[in-house]
């Protein structure tokens, strides 16, 4: 019953006002920067932290603000899929498939409020899910020792690539790319200035805003100069804005099964949204067999993909509080804004900073309600936003970029390294590498290389340390399966491949 | 393939470097097995694996519809953009944060096809706006550069 009592008492944090006006600010913040082309819940998250930090918002408001920008951006990220069939990012895809056809079929406010509807379940069950066993794996996660957080570091690195799918060399370098960064700066154990080529600036390592932004807010400023165009004619919501009791309950238990499968999935390192709505969408059309009518405006369709997105951010935190292991882009972000304020998450955080954690927890249940509440009356303002033409919002989006990042040192320096970051971003994102996993390297790498250290100072340099006690052994036995993975993937399709060659 | 493959001797060449950089990397007294060189050349060394498989056997690039071939033009448009994010950072502190602003931003609307007078109008209110919004509201110090003899 402990829990009950510290979650009523993070409902007392997030309840209190300043700590509502902060939540509905995010939302409606988040669902503005998750509208705007270019911009996603990792920019707007990054943007926000050396903002929160330089307003003085105390570490509990600072992570509230944070997660309702999160939320409002992937909620934002629907609006113009559904209404212009541009997902905003690459979690949104699913939701364009029978969101823009329900929209063309004069459903446009249906399916916005169907879809916060099914994303509100989804975080709710989601939520529900982080009360139950966030403070269980809290608990279980402080017999780990140094050598076990690396062990885990590395499972979660290599999920990433084993999780990732297609792609899985590349994810790989661009995790070991990230993991490396992070070694830039002075060693804080022997004093020992690594790789800043003498420059002041690079002493303390590279910013983590400063990468953030350049390699997302830069590199997608240049991506937009490929296609430009002058806004877009957004379908128009006009006739009934909310859906009815019929159709909330004709995809009732689809929200209930894609919000279970939703939470693993975000709970898993690496999964993340992406692949949660994919999975989910794909599940309910087999479900559906030949009666659906998926593809062409099915709400079951809409519903799906929704309710996994909301209960997959939700369920990406569990790792990022318990463990300090974050589980997707946007985590790793709200990670480095945690140490911005020298809070350092992981189990202990449970026990020393309850308010922090039980707040957030309950915020996230607010901003949930505030967003399905916003979505009624504003949907015809932000439509209008989507018509903003690009010539106006990039300038305005480069602009604000350079303020976030000279607000965290205020030294130009910054600035030409975010522009250098930006450039490698781009060239990275032409080649088809991912660019997340860079961000997720460089915030486990860091820990990483602390934890491998202090293991084998235990140890005094013995290796075995890392396979001594049975948490690391079954780390190591699901890193390998991992690993496997994608062999077993490639494998699969050369003998499906076979088969066919001799068909044929 | 072949810019691919590029990219990744490039990359590689990189790594090289930094680990002949990191070499000399040596704790002046220590009191752990593991000194400050492990780390990073591990990294390097796991890179420089995973690029010089890609050299080999490069994964083929999924394109999507929407992204058209680079051509010259695209190519120009990206470093004149490259160009004027670089005088930005450079003019930040001397001209301070509004002028720069305007400096860049104007001919930057300009590339993604804005009018010059709509953009000019859209860019100056937008840098007033937003010195006005981060230094004065939010406490976000932005240098004023060339204008601060108009305060006070």
């Amino acid at each position: 019953m402990d829990t009950l009592s510290y979650l009523g008492q993070g409902f007392g944090v997030a309840l209190s006002p300043y700590n509502l006006v902060t939540a509905l600010t995010g939302t409606l913040i988040g669902t503005v920067v998750g509208l705007l082309p270019g911009l996603g819940p990792i920019n707007g998250v990054a943007l926000l932290i050396p903002i929160a930090f330089a307003l003085g918002l105390p570490p509990e408001s600072a992570l509230i603000l944070l997660a309702a920008v999160y939320l409002g951006c992937e909620y934002g990220g629907r609006i113009s899929s559904i209404l212009l069939n541009i997902p905003g990012e690459a979690s949104t895809v699913m939701t364009t498939l029978d969101g823009y056809p329900m929209a063309r079929n004069g459903l446009a406010g249906v399916a916005l409020s169907l879809s916060a509807w099914s994303s509100f379940i989804g975080a709710l069950i989601a939520t529900c899910g982080m009360v139950l066993f966030a403070p269980l794996l809290a608990k279980w996660a402080i017999a780990f020792g140094p050598a076990e957080y690396f062990v885990l570091m590395v499972f979660a690195i290599v999920a990433l690539g084993g999780m990732a799918g297609d792609k899985p060399l590349k994810t790989f370098i661009a995790a070991l790319i990230g993991l490396f960064l992070s070694a830039v700066g002075i060693d804080a154990n022997s004093g020992v200035y690594r790789f800043t080529g003498d420059s002041v600036h690079l002493a303390d390592g590279i910013q983590f805003v400063v990468l953030v932004l350049g390699l997302f807010s830069i590199s997608e400023i240049l991506l937009l100069l490929e296609k430009t165009h002058h806004g877009h004619q957004a379908v128009k919501a006009t006739g009934r804005m909310l859906f009815n009791l019929k159709e909330a309950a004709s995809v009732f238990v689809v929200n209930i099964r894609c919000g279970l499968l939703g939470f693993v999935m975000g709970v898993l390192p690496g999964a993340g949204a992406t692949l949660a709505s994919a999975v989910a969408y794909m599940t309910e059309k087999r479900m559906a067999g030949e009666k659906g009518n998926f593809g062409k405006g099915d709400p079951r369709g809409l519903a799906a993909p929704e309710t996994a997105i909301g209960a997959s951010c939700c369920g990406a935190l569990v790792p990022m509080l318990t463990l300090g292991v974050p589980g997707s882009g946007t985590t790793a972000v709200m990670i480095g804004a945690l140490t911005l304020y020298n809070i350092t998450p992981g189990p202990l955080l449970f026990e020393q900073q309850p308010d922090i954690v039980w707040g957030l927890i309950a915020s996230l249940f607010i901003a949930n309600i505030m967003l399905v509440i916003l979505n009624i009356p504003m949907i015809r303002i932000f439509t209008r936003i989507l018509a903003v033409p690009n010539w106006a919002l990039v300038p305005v989006i480069a602009i604000i970029t350079a303020i976030g990042v000279y607000a965290v040192h205020a030294t130009t320096f910054d600035l030409f390294l975010m522009v250098g970051i930006g450039i490698m971003g781009y060239i990275l994102r032409k080649l088809d590498f991912p660019l997340s996993p860079i961000l997720l390297g460089f915030i486990l790498g860091g820990l990483m290389e602390q934890n491998l250290r202090r293991a084998l100072s235990i140890s005094n340099g013995e290796l075995g340390i890392l396979w001594s006690s049975t948490i690391s052994l079954s780390v190591w036995a699901l890193t390998i399966s991992m690993l496997t993975l994608p062999l077993l993937r490639i494998w699969r399709k050369r003998s499906l491949q076979r088969r066919a060659m001799a068909d044929a | 393939m072949i810019l691919q493959r590029i990219f990744a001797l490039a990359l590689l060449a990189v790594c090289a470097a930094l680990a002949v950089m990191a070499w000399p990397y040596q704790a002046a007294f220590s009191y752990e097995p593991v000194g400050p060189r492990a780390y990073p050349l591990l990294m390097l060394g796991l890179m420089g694996l995973g690029l010089l498989y890609l050299v080999f056997r490069p994964t083929p690039i999924v394109r999507k519809d929407d992204e058209p071939e680079l051509d010259r033009e695209t190519l120009t448009k990206i470093s004149a953009c490259v160009g004027l994010l670089i005088v930005f950072a450079s003019t930040f502190e001397a001209l301070g944060f509004i002028l720069s602003s305007i400096l860049i931003g104007v001919p930057m609307a300009r590339l993604y096809g804005g009018r010059w007078l709509h953009s000019f109008i859209v860019v100056a209110c937008m840098s007033l706006f937003l010195y006005w919004l981060f230094d004065r509201v939010m406490d976000v110090p932005l240098p004023l550069g060339l204008l601060s003899v108009l305060e006070n």
